[in-house]
């Protein structure tokens, strides 16, 4: 009783609860949300991850950005780059209004010198400039981050692509190697390489500027005020930014909360306006169900189509670097591998695992293609025949490359159990297997770190596998997972999968602009289709959660809409 | 006082020592970890190789120990984090174990006070509804993890009581500040310390029963003492002794228990580091979050034992 009292009593005072609304903008102009774990980095030049580029698309800007409905707009350029008639050079005009928050007037030097950077640091995505000429001069093996400051200081070509130019305080010329349709779309992606920062501020700590308020300076909507690392950011919007539209949430405050169940629990209670941003829209799915099942939060709840695909991978080739071999190889003068992995295919019913896992709720059936559906490329729904559910064919097929079952014989699926819905996938698969194909599988478990690094270097028969999309555009998928530009057969390649036809039409789409590209981009994906390259599961779905008096938050498929679109009402 | 002053020194010198062998364990073991900090579905291996490169993560390892144990010594440096970039680890794991030590020193008052208070009124109300009532309640305390008791809590005051108050009165998770407030901690320090004061309580009776039936307190109630008197002054003190010597496990459970029970109420101590840490390969991390728990564990016990001579005369140092 003592205790019960003394609990009942740390109650007291704190409340939360919902008073009425109106379309009036509340006095207080503050907007707060959890998330999973502190930054990666939010320097553009090594942004990683989709959590940090969440935060850092409010801070930093590019030329270009990705309007709502993912078209590319226009954002520090004044305008779309114009095209050389041999498609090789494209010369931006910068707006001359724009300046960093700290005041610093954006130049096209800035432009320059951030793009040299981000590429000689040869960060994740520094391959975006992978088209511009001199790219490939650039070391592999960089100095440390303080010594390419200094060269760039310099203007040392070590460190500098030869196709950038700034001819003029507001003019950019970028020339590229050979034709590529794609590098606008690559140098648009939000927080990234392409993102200009201040070589002024950058400078005088390399490495750390960007984890300062003082010293984390960009050009977008928001600035760093406060940091506690590992348990809190706060960012406050910049007075009189350049941009439009300008910011009515002044305050925004992230909490780092690890556990998924507890950031909706404090959601719920009151303590934040949102969850599921920031990149953690992973909510559980038994929170969802219930938050479905109550009447005042189902309707906070927003589940949008998110830009990953999942499939089931084969090491397709044998040779001396890929360790993993299996039945699924692809042996010259035989269809046994791929009438195997066909078999396999169509004893997966998409439907049925997309429901058990996902309830229906966090990923749907993948019927389109490798190719997320809402993305430039997407097939189209029902039109991957491997996504399709045919036990009986799939037996028949079986039997025809496989007679004795010696070749299906203690099989292992690989996946890594860090995220729930793998562990669930894999034993969905197990089950389905055994029962429409009569092939019993092995599972394992191996932690993300390692099981990245072996499924890329071919190490397993069979594995989980997957990609979430960078930008909208098909070469973000056919550049990074199959073929020669991927790395394949024998590095950073997961099944090992390349072709002379494959090479030759990813070649020739990768130079045209999208719009042409898209028929060869087509038909690169049926390619893979042709060689059953993957087994299709779903495509994922975020879970967001917004309050009734939060206006103009939410998310395309990409990213979460800018903060300076926000508005909270009374309430 | 001289004979106690060698001894805090002595055995502040061994937790010392004794967090540095724990570092260097760690240091070895999480290095032969399968994985890296820097893999990615998007790193190419040569990307990878200059992340590798640029923290020294791919020079010989006892060239990383020599320098690791080098700033560790000489300048209490941990690194910075490589997940985390930019963080230093050495302020990071100071601050997080000065809020598990909070939330630590809180879940101790509730197991002290809550299993003494049990215990005795147990042990001076023997066989009545109330000697019933607390031990099937110490019983039941004592049996359920701590985290079964979290969420338990968690339900009732976070959520029903929301509910039932219509949004006005209910302990809402979160954490103010750096350390937190009073109505913030209290839940989870009661859901941290609530199985061992069952714990207590039971061996408080036990003890108390003993002590109650020996012939100084038949004399001291003889001689006319209250009956209050009797209890506190007489026999508590002689009962305390064996909680005394189990307080120190119970404090070793109270903190590695606090890394649940700070993922499950969003407390920023170092229990939500411990398991993302060796996740993410976030090696100076994981060494730091090792070392700051054998160094509270160390201090807790120092703590623990220098109580020793002020419930018991005949111990001294």
């Amino acid at each position: 009783m003592a205790a019960a009292g003394l609990l009942l009593a740390a109650a007291c005072g704190q409340g939360g609860g919902s008073g009425t609304q109106s379309q009036n903008l509340a006095s207080d102009q503050t907007i707060k949300f959890p998330i999973g774990d502190d930054f990666g980095t939010l320097d553009p030049a090594q942004a990683n991850s989709e959590t940090d580029q969440e935060v850092a698309q409010n801070m930093f800007d590019g030329l270009l950005r990705f309007d709502k409905n993912l078209n590319i707009v226009p954002d520090v350029a004044a305008s779309i780059p114009a095209l050389s008639s041999d498609g090789l050079t494209y010369t931006f005009k910068l707006r001359p209004d724009v300046t960093f928050w700290n005041g610093d007037k954006v130049t096209s030097k800035d432009v320059v010198y951030s793009w040299n950077r981000a590429a000689a640091q040869q960060g994740a995505y520094s391959t975006n400039f992978s088209a511009v000429a001199g790219f490939d001069k650039l070391s592999s093996k960089p100095p440390p981050v303080a010594t390419i400051e200094q060269l760039l200081a310099k203007n040392d070509p070590s460190v500098m692509m030869s196709g950038l130019s700034a001819p003029d305080d507001s003019t950019v010329v970028a020339k590229l190697a050979q034709p590529a349709g794609w590098w606008l779309s690559a140098i648009t992606l939000s927080a990234s390489t392409g993102m200009i920062v201040d070589q002024k501020v950058v400078s005088k700590d390399p490495e750390n500027w960007w984890t300062k308020p003082d010293t984390a300076v960009g050009t977008g909507a928001y600035k760093m005020s406060a940091r506690t690392p590992g348990q809190s950011v706060d960012f406050t919007a910049v007075p009189n930014w350049w941009g439009s539209p300008k910011p009515t949430v002044k305050n925004v405050h992230l909490d780092i909360i690890k556990d998924a169940t507890t950031r909706e629990t404090a959601y719920e209670q009151g303590k934040y306006d949102l969850n599921g941003f920031g990149g953690y829209s992973n909510l559980n799915v038994d929170d969802i169900l219930r938050v479905k099942n109550t009447a005042s939060l189902e309707k906070q709840l927003l589940l949008h189509p998110k830009v990953r695909t999942t499939w089931v991978n084969f090491n397709m080739v044998s040779d001396a670097q890929r360790s993993a071999k299996g039945p699924f190889v692809d042996a010259p003068g035989s269809t046994s591998g791929k009438d195997l992995r066909m078999a396999f295919a169509l004893a997966i019913d998409k439907a049925k695992l997309a429901q058990t896992v996902c309830q229906g709720l966090v990923c749907v059936p993948a019927t389109g293609g490798l190719i997320t559906k809402g993305l430039k490329g997407y097939l189209g729904d029902n039109t991957d025949p491997l996504a399709k559910f045919d036990a009986a064919k799939a037996k028949s097929l079986l039997k025809s490359a496989d007679p004795d079952g010696s070749k299906t014989k203690s099989l292992t699926y690989v996946y890594d159990p860090e995220n729930p819905l793998n562990k669930a996938v894999a034993e969905n698969l197990q089950d389905q297997w055994n029962t429409n194909l009569g092939v019993q599988i092995s599972l394992q478990a191996e932690s993300h770190s390692q099981f990245i690094k072996d499924y890329l270097s071919g190490k397993f028969v069979m594995n989980r596998s997957g990609w979430q999309a960078d930008y909208d555009h098909p070469q973000d998928w056919f550049d990074n997972l199959f073929g020669k530009v991927a790395g394949c057969p024998d590095t950073n390649c997961a099944s090992g999968f390349t072709s002379p036809q494959y090479e030759q039409l990813l070649s020739q789409a990768d130079s045209k602009p999208l719009a042409d590209a898209l028929p060869v981009y087509k038909q690169l994906s049926q390619v893979l289709i042709d060689n059953v390259a993957y087994i299709p599961l779903y495509y994922s779905v975020g879970a967001f959660m917004i309050k009734p008096y939060v206006k103009g938050a939410g998310t395309n498929n990409f990213f979460d809409i800018w903060w300076n679109e926000y508005q909270v009402l009374q309430h | 006082m001289k004979g106690s002053l060698l001894y805090i020194g002595q055995r502040t010198l061994l937790i010392a020592f004794t967090a540095l062998a724990v570092s260097s364990i760690v240091f070895i073991g999480i290095h032969r970890l399968p994985g890296d900090a820097f893999v990615s579905e998007r790193l190419r291996p040569s990307q990878q190789q200059a992340l590798l490169h640029q923290y020294g993560l791919d020079r010989p390892l006892l060239v990383q120990y020599r320098d690791f144990m080098t700033n560790l010594v000489l300048h209490g440096d941990l690194g910075q984090s490589v997940a985390n970039r930019g963080v230093r680890i050495t302020p990071l794991v100071l601050r997080e174990a000065t809020v598990s030590a909070e939330i630590g020193a809180a879940a101790l008052i509730f197991t002290i006070g809550l299993g003494l208070l049990f215990g005795v009124a147990g042990a001076i109300r023997q066989n009545s509804w109330v000697d019933y009532a607390l031990s099937a309640t110490s019983v039941v305390g004592f049996s359920m993890p701590n985290f079964v008791i979290a969420t338990f809590l968690l339900l009732v005051f976070g959520i029903w009581l929301q509910n039932l108050t219509g949004g006005g009165f209910f302990y809402e998770i979160g954490w103010d500040g750096a350390y937190g407030n009073p109505a913030e901690i209290i839940v989870p320090a009661f859901a941290l310390g609530f199985p061992y004061a069952s714990f207590v309580a039971r061996l408080t009776r036990a003890s108390m029963l003993e002590v109650i039936r020996q012939d100084y307190i038949r004399t001291a109630r003889a001689k006319g003492l209250a009956e209050q008197v009797v209890i506190v002054r007489h026999a508590l003190r002689n009962a305390l002794i064996p909680v005394v010597t189990i307080l120190g496990p119970l404090v070793i459970g109270i903190v590695t228990g606090s890394v649940v029970i700070e993922n499950i109420f969003g407390i920023p101590g170092l229990g939500k580091e411990f398991v993302q840490s060796i996740l993410n390969r976030d090696y100076n991390i994981v060494i730091g979050v090792f070392t700051g728990y054998a160094a509270l564990i160390g201090l807790a016990n120092l703590t623990v034992d220098l109580i020793y001579p002020l419930i018991d005369p005949r111990i001294r140092y």
